[in-house]
């Protein structure tokens, strides 16, 4: 057990954070519900940190880190499942990558070069060309959202390659989960901090400190079991760690915004970008019930 | 940063985990219905010395004090395999965690050569003696009192919810020199000193636990004060700290849970809402499990730990109430003794969030220390 970074994971810790700070604040003219950066996603790729897991020293955890960490920023891009489910099957998978998952619309769906098919039980992987796919710009989920309007050829996975498949966009969920959660958070600390009613800040009323207290135990608990999730591969560490992970966003989201009055509510604020994504994610792989049901057949 | 046991703890763990297996009676789980019970006591102290015997009970104390320098790790496996097993060290738990090495860093000479040997064979029980009926989570405003009289104290006050005072032979008492915070002393007192009495307080956290203990001019040496006068907040704090992560509650929280599912699924009953329960409370004991090894980490690598603790112990709390209501509303017959092992879980489960620092306390800490909210106005 070692619970602190190694010299390797420090370093690729040390160098998306370099990476990240140019992304940390939204521009102030932006009124959008979701803010894509070609830009982040391009500097990732130019820098190499979609093959973190496939490196010897670094390997998944150090990639799940990576996932946390860039989470947080308001700016997102197609991450996770490059850095997390690409390296785990050993299929050649051109990304971004995104997941249809019963025909609904999904996140990054528009600029995947790999679509993930689910289909109940049922994986496959389809490539989309130009017009096999629509925004859905109105959306309010805060990642670019589109769906498939074009026929694709599916290649079925074996059970096998679906039962990875699954397993690592729950490790993805989580990671992702994380880093959203603990922006979120912080986003709300600060809010309550430097908000006065009363003639006090808000952050003086227990009613709230303590809410905002068990938020960060969830939060930092989703941290650790996405981590142990992405470090083991086992289907029942990464069930249970999507599992934490959208039960505790169904409870932060809903205090968070609380927390944030009317001003939460507007574009103006960031929040919404952590919570929309937050309940983007709660829905993958059939929400709770589906990771508990997963969790019910590897972890008892 | 990784999850792997290595080898020579996987192989401590095994020999915990074996010398529990040849070392419990047959109807142990009967014995431990009650975390203090008159049976549960008297089997303590022989488990406890053959603990010893076979170097087990104090691993992670200095050589000199009959341990083994064994790393936080070691005695926090041992921590988790007991705890599963229900505890059969009994109370003495607390002299193996924090009574022990606090005299080891605070005692005089004398205190130590009379208390620590005992300790590390297995042979004594302590009781804290914190709690007063006016000071719960407010324990600086206690208000038993320590009166000197030449060489000696003449102690007169009463504490409460002293788990384990009806069979300990020391209490490690607090008691009010002067006024304040800094006016708060340590007594190591004989329980069989006159003028003490104690009366075991009915409970439905089992048999023997919390107690009522009143001092009447209870007089005592002055070589009973542990440390200056006044230094008590200072001791105590360091004490604690000595076991921030608490007691690994997640671990028989998992057991129980899978015993129960164990249970359910030789009924078949374990179907979809239930697994979601099942899944739910399984999650929240990992995440516990995963925030307490944070925590012994940082002591094996001397990182100070801030408000982790605090975080830690109340993801304890959550895994703790998931599983205890889960038992309730699923195996509800354990809770009319049909189960045993599911009961004293259930007993032991449902203080987490009162016993050793009350939850809502933690939450203050996590705002203030962790989250670094502004101070709530006193
Ligand atoms: C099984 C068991 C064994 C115990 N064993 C021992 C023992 O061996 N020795 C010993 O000394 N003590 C022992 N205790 C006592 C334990 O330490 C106290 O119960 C604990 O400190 C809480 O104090 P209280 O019960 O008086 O609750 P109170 O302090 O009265 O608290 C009641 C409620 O109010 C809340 N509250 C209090 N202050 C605040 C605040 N500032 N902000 C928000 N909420 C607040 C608490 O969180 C709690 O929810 C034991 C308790 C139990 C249940």
């Amino acid at each position: 057990m070692d619970f602190t970074l190694n010299e390797d994971q420090l370093a690729v810790a040390g160098e998306i954070d370099k990476l990240a700070a140019q992304f940390k604040s939204s521009p102030v003219d932006f009124h959008g519900f979701a803010l894509y950066s070609a830009e982040l996603d391009k500097q990732l790729e130019d820098n190499q940190f979609f093959d973190i897991a496939a490196m010897p020293e670094m390997g998944p955890l150090a990639a799940a880190l990576a996932v946390e960490r860039l989470a947080q920023l308001p700016y997102t891009a197609e991450v996770a499942l490059s850095m997390l489910l690409r390296p785990a099957l050993n299929i050649e998978l051109p990304r971004p990558i995104a997941v249809i998952e019963n025909g609904r619309p999904g996140r990054f769906v528009g600029v995947a070069k790999t679509l993930i098919i689910i289909d109940g039980d049922s994986v496959g992987i389809a490539h989309p060309q130009a017009g096999d796919t629509q925004a859905i710009p109105e959306s309010l989920f805060a990642y670019p959202m589109a769906k498939l309007v074009g026929k694709l050829d599916v290649q079925l996975l074996s059970e096998s390659e679906a039962d990875i498949v699954r397993t690592w966009l729950r490790v993805a969920c989580a990671a992702e989960m994380a880093g959203l959660l603990k922006a979120a958070i912080d986003a709300t600390v600060e809010h309550i901090s430097v908000r006065k009613q009363f003639g006090r800040p808000l952050g003086t009323l227990q009613a709230l400190r303590h809410r905002m207290a068990e938020c960060a135990v969830l939060a930092g608990g989703v941290r650790w079991l996405a981590l142990k999730a992405a470090w083991s591969a086992d289907a029942g560490d990464a069930a249970l760690a999507a599992l934490h992970a959208q039960e505790s966003a169904s409870r932060v989201i809903y205090d968070v915004h609380q927390m944030s009055g009317a001003m939460g509510m507007t574009l103006e604020m960031d929040l919404h970008l952590w919570t929309y994504r937050m309940k983007a994610l709660m829905s993958e792989l059939g929400g709770r019930s589906g990771q508990a049901e997963a969790a019910g057949k590897y972890c008892f | 940063m990784d999850f792997n046991w290595n080898d020579e703890q996987l192989a401590f763990r095994a020999t915990v985990h074996n010398f529990i297996k040849d070392n419990l009676p047959e109807n142990w789980e009967h014995i431990a219905h009650g975390p203090a019970s008159k049976e549960q006591t008297v089997f303590a102290k022989e488990f406890c010395g053959a603990l010893a015997e076979a170097g087990l009970l104090v691993p992670h104390w200095p050589v000199e004090w009959g341990g083994q320098d064994a790393d936080p790790w070691k005695a926090f496996i041992l921590a988790e395999e007991m705890w599963m097993a229900g505890e059969p060290r009994g109370g003495q738990y607390m002299n193996v965690n924090w009574i022990g090495p606090t005299l080891m860093l605070f005692g005089s000479p004398a205190q130590q050569q009379q208390y620590i040997p005992p300790m590390a064979r297995g042979e004594t029980l302590w009781c804290q003696g914190f709690s007063e009926p006016e000071s719960g989570s407010d324990l600086a405003s206690l208000r038993t009192r320590a009166e000197r009289k030449g060489d000696k104290y003449i102690i007169n006050g009463q504490k409460i919810w002293t788990s384990y005072a009806g069979d300990a032979d020391t209490c490690f008492c607090l008691a009010r020199t002067s006024q304040g915070k800094g006016g708060i002393s340590i007594f190591l007192i004989p329980m069989t000193t006159p003028g003490i009495t104690v009366r075991e307080i009915p409970s439905i956290i089992g048999e023997g636990d919390i107690h009522e203990v009143f001092f009447d001019d209870v007089e005592v040496a002055e070589t009973a004060r542990l440390g200056e006068e006044g230094q008590a907040w200072d001791i105590v704090g360091k004490a604690l700290s000595l076991e921030r992560v608490g007691i690994p509650r997640f671990a028989l929280a998992t057991t129980t849970l899978h015993r129960a599912v164990s249970l359910l699924k030789d009924q078949n009953r374990f179907t979809a809402g239930v697994i979601e329960q099942a899944a739910k409370a399984k999650a929240a004991c990992e995440a516990a499990r995963l925030y307490s090894y944070q925590i012994i980490d940082q002591r094996v690598k001397n990182i100070p730990t801030g408000a982790e603790a605090s975080v830690g112990r109340y993801a304890t709390v959550i895994c703790e109430r998931l599983v205890s209501e889960f038992v309730v509303e699923h195996v509800p017959e354990a809770i009319s003794g049909e189960n045993p092992m599911l009961l004293a879980h259930h007993q032991r489960g449902i203080v987490a969030g009162i016993a050793s620092g009350a939850a809502e306390i933690q939450l203050n800490l996590i705002a203030t220390q962790y989250l670094e909210l502004p101070r709530e106005p006193r």
